[in-house]
């Protein structure tokens, strides 16, 4: 019976050496240690030596067992190695399975940074309709009817008898806010404005703007300016200067045209007679403000001693154009996906 | 406006350079928009804001200058030595005003005797600096004096005025009047007119008639000023489709008290330059201008501005500014506006005042204290960016497209016309009515780039549709729009995939996943846009929110499109209301689910959802989830018929479900098959 064991013991450990693969080493772990394996099939006799020997026997077996477990764990160890070592090597540089991700609209990103950066100002984002009266889009703002300061809010027509309109710029959408809430209260209003203009590179008929207004017992024009300021650094980069201008709108007084140094050139004065953007005026326009005109006020029946506010309005085109660097106006609505990929 | 730096010197002490002097300017509200070298001047283009009619002068603009600077002003020193005129030849002239609303002053002088000749060189030089084209020594004079005073004049020549009267009426409609620049108007009663005892000899406040145009030959002048009706000369300006030098400062408002002054400088330079003997001066006034007191709080002013200007720096800005102060106490200042600042009516218009000439630079920048909001956006807004992100997500580009479209797209997408919303005074026919759908613009999109030879477009938009309500009112209602089309990209270890209506449909399960909403169901319906056979209505909670499928060809044709395209719209506002508002952690199920297939064979028209809730109303709540795995007809399946796989998913929450009883479950399911459908068991 030793003897038996001994010899299953060599051939196996020999079968193991010279087993060529992962396969064949299965095959030998079933040959021996399977459920009818040689070396199980050993357990199985001992019912059959005398007793005296069994214990001695037993730990015989036990030990080939051991053996030959550990020679078919460390030879699958390293015939797995070599089998990896000499695997064919795939070509890394072949593309990856497509998962495309599709792109947002770059008027929507630039409105999304706007409003985020404002929401993390404290400001809340707020909506009005498309469709609107002459009672918002032009009285309750000051803009009287049939005066020049008309003239800049060439409007589109609905219906003239029922004094419906396109909102020319989303300023309405103060009055209908105010109509609705009391102050204090900081809003940013983003939304689509239309102009009849006749289309080309810098114009067009249907634009964005942001809109932001902040209401309250002590909004100073120095709040406007510093919360503007902020605004710029933030979408143009921390060397941004701003400037402020005095201008002229019917719901703001006093009211300003506000620049930003030329983010091409910096607003350099010897570099700004060359540069491309700026045309070396060394400053862009990107947006309009003011304190709100108490006109506005008493329009929805705020207390105009009690309560001060400052508007601002952007064109959100605009805003994309500078800083994306793009040439035409007409692009952002061609809606060519080469264009949209770009952003 | 184009003001010449070297006329406004004449005014007003500058010693800046022309840069300069635009760099101040710009900084006090007049906007230069350029700066052009002309010989030795220098012409500033400058963009004057609807409120400042005094800035359309160039002493509008020195007074500012001298404002900001501190420099002299000097107006030219208007004689009026010729008040009481002995010329015998030229009596005054009968001047009525109709319509006194309209002109509530008219004033006008006889000149005779005058010789009408080319400009002396430094007057044309002067006109031609701000862009005017010399024409005679009298006309010159009068677009000098415009442009010099701000205050538009005319000549007529007073031999052709009929009965040598002058009347401002309204026009009698269909009376016509040839204009100075030869068009034929036809006037109506809305229109005001000078006229002569039988036709109209110039559109009031706008454009002189050629019949009674200063030629040449002409020996006698009546020279007007006048102040005529804002709002009625803007009228006459749109109907009839003139503007003018004086037509744009009357509508603005020139100042009324310059109106005199501005005769006799006129008066002064005819008989300098062209000679003549000036008859009486006539003043027909019905304005009643009245000074004008605005109370000022200097508290105010900086409480407004956020600063603390001294009331003695406030003061002297307000000076400088030609502002009268009458009265003062402790806290308020009395002021008195001058004629020509008709845009100062309240106290908030003096801080701006004020304000601009301290300087906008000069005010510092704070940080308003932050308030809390009750929300940072409505709900519908933040949803609307959730669906931005999930659509994408699966790879659709955002596009967007123009709210205003032809007549002819909405029709050529098969969409009604009715409730369509137009547009009075559309440019082009490109903006005949707002978009009652987004399917015609995504259909333009799409044609634009196969048109570049673009492939794979999977695109959407978000935005409004707007339809008109019987009432005669409108609505506008948030949209999702997503169309798909061509051929997703080939790769080399998958094979290429042609658009179709279930990756469409693909696209908007994930959305609705994304979004929480599980009770989404697709309906077969008819559409006009879409093709019979692939059209179905999407619902949630059995509303349809919208539609989905293919496009008929008729439609892709008549947008000149070659392939096939899918294309989806649904109502975002419908389909917000599904989207659960709090999301709920739900325990993990503590015992295993155990899967089953099942492959049946059935025939084709056998509806998926139907089989999908026998299996549900049969296996009940042990039943998680079945799904469709595989879908085959072909060589082992009979004609007619179609095999399908599903897994189902079986899962108790209380216990370890064992086999034999789900084998029960799975057998009954089977049988309610064979029983409902004549499924067979593959």
């Amino acid at each position: 019976m030793k003897e038996d064991i001994r010899r299953i013991k060599d051939a196996a450990i020999a079968e193991i050496d010279a087993a060529p693969g992962p396969d064949a080493l299965e095959s030998i772990r079933i040959k021996y240690l399977g459920r009818k394996g040689i070396i199980t099939e050993l357990f199985k006799k001992m019912s059959s030596v005398p007793a005296e020997e069994r214990p001695h026997l037993g730990s015989l077996i036990n030990e080939v067992k051991d053996e030959v477990t550990c020679a078919l764990a460390s030879k699958t160890k390293a015939v797995s190695g070599y089998e990896e070592e000499h695997a064919e090597k795939i070509d890394v540089t072949l593309p990856g399975v497509p998962v495309r991700a599709g792109k947002i609209h770059p008027l929507t990103k630039t409105i999304d940074e706007i409003c985020g950066l404002f929401i993390s100002l404290g400001f809340r984002v707020v909506e009005g309709p498309e469709i609107e009266t002459e009672h918002y889009n032009f009285e309750t703002l000051n803009i009287p009817l049939e005066h020049p300061s008309r003239d800049a809010f060439d409007t589109f027509y609905l219906s003239r008898e029922k004094r419906y309109l396109l909102r020319s710029h989303t300023s309405p959408v103060q009055t209908r806010f105010m109509e609705k809430n009391s102050p204090p209260f900081s809003i940013i209003v983003p939304g689509k404005v239309f102009r009849p203009d006749a289309t080309d590179a810098s114009h067009s008929f249907m634009f964005h703007q942001v809109e932001g207004l902040v209401v309250g017992e002590k909004v100073r024009f120095s709040d406007l300016k510093g919360i503007l300021e902020i605004f710029a650094r933030q979408m143009f980069g921390r060397n941004t200067r701003m400037r402020f201008r005095p201008s002229f709108f019917p719901f703001t007084e006093p009211s300003a045209e506000v620049d930003i140094s030329c983010i091409l050139c910096g607003g350099r004065e010897f570099t700004a007679k060359r540069c491309s953007m700026c045309g070396g005026k060394g400053w862009l326009e990107i947006l309009g403000a003011g304190m709100v005109n108490p006109k506005v006020f008493e329009a929805v029946g705020y207390d105009t001693e009690r309560v001060t506010g400052f508007a601002f309005g952007m064109g959100v085109e605009r805003i994309a154009i500078l800083k994306y660097g793009i040439t035409d106006i007409r692009l952002f609505f061609e809606n060519d996906i080469r264009f949209l990929r770009q952003f | 406006m184009r003001i010449s730096y070297d006329w406004l010197k004449k005014y007003v002490d500058v010693k800046l350079s022309a840069e300069k002097l635009a760099d101040l300017l710009t900084m006090g509200g007049l906007s230069v928009e350029s700066i052009e070298k002309f010989g030795n001047d220098y012409i500033l283009e400058i963009e004057i804001t609807a409120n400042r009619p005094d800035w359309l002068s160039i002493i509008g603009v020195a007074r500012e200058v001298a404002a900001m600077t501190g420099a002299r002003l000097e107006i030219p020193a208007v004689t009026q030595q010729h008040r009481s005129p002995s010329n015998k030849k030229a009596k005054a002239v009968f001047i009525k005003v109709e319509d006194k609303k309209l002109c509530p002053r008219y004033t006008a002088r006889l000149i005779t005797d005058i010789k009408v000749a080319p400009s002396p060189a430094w007057l044309k030089a002067r006109l031609e600096a701000v862009g005017l084209r010399s024409v005679n020594n009298i006309v010159d004079i009068i677009n000098f004096c415009l442009f010099e005073t701000g205050e538009p004049m005319h000549a007529f020549d007073f031999d052709k005025i009929a009965g040598g009267q002058i009347i401002v009426r309204k026009a009698r409609s269909g009376e016509k009047i040839t204009v100075i620049e030869g068009a034929e108007k036809t006037l109506d009663e809305s229109v005001l007119v000078i006229a002569d005892s039988d036709k109209p000899i110039a559109i009031a406040g706008v454009m002189g008639g050629l019949n009674t145009e200063v030629t040449e030959s002409t020996k006698n002048i009546l020279l007007e000023a006048a102040f005529f009706d804002p709002i009625s000369i803007r009228r006459t300006c749109r109907k009839l489709g003139i503007s003018t030098e004086s037509s744009y400062r009357f509508e603005r408002g020139v100042d009324p008290e310059n109106i005199v002054c501005a005769s006799y400088r006129a008066l002064g330079l005819i008989l300098e330059l062209a000679g003549g003997q000036p008859g009486e001066f006539t003043d027909i006034n019905y304005s009643q201008t009245q000074k004008r007191i605005i109370d000022l709080r200097p508290e105010k002013v900086n409480a407004v501005l956020g600063i603390d200007i001294p009331v003695e720096r406030m003061k002297k800005i307000l000076i400088s500014l030609g502002i009268g102060i009458p009265m003062e106490s402790k806290s308020r200042l009395s002021l008195q506006v001058p004629s020509f600042r008709n845009d100062l009516r309240y106290e908030i218009d003096i801080v701006e005042e004020i304000s601009r000439i301290f300087g906008y630079q000069n005010i510092p920048s704070t940080i308003p204290s932050i308030v809390e909001q009750p929300v940072r956006m409505e709900k519908e807004l933040l949803l609307r960016g959730s669906v931005r992100s999930a659509i994408a997500g699966a790879g659709c580009d955002e596009i967007i497209t123009y709210s205003l479209l032809s007549r002819k797209s909405v029709a050529s997408a098969g969409l009604a016309p009715q409730a369509l919303v137009d547009i009075e005074n559309p440019l082009t026919s490109e903006q005949e009515v707002m978009r009652p759908s987004l399917i015609p613009g995504m259909l333009g999109a799409m044609a634009r780039n196969m048109n570049r030879k673009l492939k794979d477009l999977k695109l959407f938009e978000i935005g409004n549709i707007y339809l008109k309500k019987p009432g005669g009112e409108y609505s506008e209602k948030n949209h999702l729009c997503v169309g798909i089309a061509g051929t997703s990209f080939a790769h080399w270890a998958s094979s290429s995939r042609q658009a179709d209506f279930f990756e469409l449909k693909g696209i908007l399960e994930r959305l609705f996943a994304w979004l929480g909403i599980r009770e989404a169901a697709f309906q077969q319906t008819r559409h006009e846009s879409f093709a019979l056979a692939e059209c179905a209505s999407i619902e949630i909670g059995g509303r349809p929110i919208g539609v989905m499928g293919k496009l008929a060809t008729r439609v892709l044709t008549s947008f000149d499109i070659k392939e096939a395209v899918y294309l989806a719209e649904m109502n975002l506002e419908e389909l917000f209301k599904y989207v659960p508002v709090e999301k709920r952690f739900e325990e993990l199920p503590r015992y295993p689910s155990v899967w089953r297939d099942i492959s049946i064979i059935v025939a084709k028209e056998t509806v998926n959802a139907d089989i999908l809730s026998i299996m549900k109303k049969t296996a009940g709540a042990l039943l998680k989830d079945a799904y469709l795995i595989d879908r085959y007809s072909g060589k082992q399946v009979p004609e007619g018929k179609v095999s399908l796989t599903y897994r189902l998913e079986y899962q108790d929450p209380t216990r370890t479900l064992e086999e034999k009883y789900i084998s029960d479950i799975h057998s009954k399911v089977l049988h309610s098959l064979e029983e409902r459908f004549g499924a067979k068991l593959r």
